[in-house]
């Protein structure tokens, strides 16, 4: 029965390709076709057929390595995963109705055909979404692990005093490492100041607070000071309407005054040089 | 084993150098109560910059002996915590918040010279 297919499909191939093309082209749905050059579907769908072909002749190596490319290439290109599904299933339904219209087949086999074109597409569907999946898992991971070296930076500005700005929502996860970078940086650059910047983190809630005053404690017992700027006027006001109480800390609206303060509580002040 | 105390001038200097087990923590406690008592000290530096690790009642006694001290006239720098420790410390809720601390000896030094005014 294989090889009758694959028989069929080789002396109507270009047939075959040129239905098939049209059935997704004139889909429409697919606007990725639309803006793909023409050559580059027409070659990758040529490289698909081919795929197809070889996997009913022979599934040795050649075989694999094909796959794979073919997998990394579609992906690389950003075809929709959606698109090229569709591909497949439109490629069992050409060859089944081009094999009932030459009659090839038995109206009464019809069925155990379209089976076993089921089967054998199973693995190629199955290539091309793990290869996907992977690919959307590193990216994910990547780009987690961007945000991660991203998310609190200890910068170090003079002797002894250090800087944390935080930009954006600040969660569990992201409070922890605050927190520890916030201890080893202090510990490793013998900071007696660090002020914890939050003008770019968009809400202080509860949550946010907890987790702050949480830092700064620990800071007090490495022993350092911690200071909150960049306290902006809508923070201040969910600050004392969420009954929050950050008595124990220094805070400043500003950067500037916060540096200016932290300076002075090292004994130094900033000059300006004269002439 | 017990900890150590060390007189210098007016102040005692305690560095523990392994985790504390809570026998020995008791005896801590009795040990430098009984030296300020003798000492006449006025301040106690206690660096614990080799300990990664403290539980609650390790914890809860370094707070006692903390306040005890401070009832006998002696005030108490807490010097060389590790950020991991400082961590464990505030998931237990133990602030120590009126407690002077400061990165390492020299530094805790320096503090209590400023605090006791000299």
């Amino acid at each position: 029965m294989y090889n009758k297919i694959a028989g069929h499909i080789e002396e109507h191939r270009e047939e075959l390709e040129k239905i098939w093309k049209d059935r997704l082209i004139n889909d429409g749905e697919e606007r990725i076709i639309d803006v793909m050059p023409q050559h580059i579907f027409e070659s990758t769908s040529t490289d698909f057929f081919d795929i197809i072909l070889l996997n009913l002749k022979d599934k040795g190596r050649e075989y694999k390595v094909k796959l794979v490319n073919f997998s990394d290439k579609v992906v690389r290109l950003g075809w929709p995963v959606a698109l090229v599904m569709k591909g497949l299933r439109e490629f069992v339904h050409t060859v089944q109705e081009n094999l009932v219209q030459y009659g090839s087949i038995d109206k009464e086999r019809e069925g155990d055909y379209l089976e076993l074109l089921d089967k054998w597409m199973t693995p190629i569907s199955n290539e091309i979404v793990q290869t996907y999946a992977e690919t959307w898992e590193k990216t994910v991971s990547l780009q987690k692990m961007a945000l991660q070296e991203l998310s609190a930076p200890l910068i170090p500005v003079v002797d002894q005093i250090s800087v944390m700005p935080l930009v954006g929502t600040i969660d569990t996860e992201r409070a922890r490492l605050v927190m520890e970078n916030l201890l080893d940086g202090v510990v490793n650059h013998r900071s007696e100041v660090v002020l914890i910047d939050i003008t770019g983190v968009p809400v202080v809630d509860t949550m946010v607070a907890h987790h702050i005053i949480q830092a700064a404690e620990a800071v007090h017992l490495v022993g350092a000071k911690c200071m909150l700027v960049g306290i902006r006027p809508e923070i201040a006001q969910t600050i004392v309407n969420l009954g929050i109480d950050l008595d124990r800390f220094i805070t400043t609206s500003t950067m500037k005054k916060g540096v200016e303060l932290a300076l002075e509580m090292t004994g130094r002040k900033i000059v300006e040089l004269e002439g | 084993m017990r900890i150590p105390i060390l007189k210098l001038n007016d102040c005692l200097l305690i560095s523990i150098q392994w985790e504390l087990d809570d026998q020995t923590a008791l005896e801590f406690q009795e040990d430098l109560l009984k030296r300020i008592h003798e000492t006449n000290a006025r301040g106690v530096v206690i660096d614990i910059t080799s300990i990664d690790f403290i539980d609650s009642f390790i914890a809860k006694v370094l707070g006692d002996v903390i306040n005890m001290s401070r009832l006998m006239g002696a005030k108490v720098v807490i010097t060389g915590i590790q950020p991991a420790v400082a961590i464990t410390l505030i998931e237990l809720g133990i602030r120590l918040d009126d407690v002077m601390t400061a990165l390492d000896l020299e530094k805790g030094l320096e503090k209590l010279q400023q605090e006791l005014g000299d």
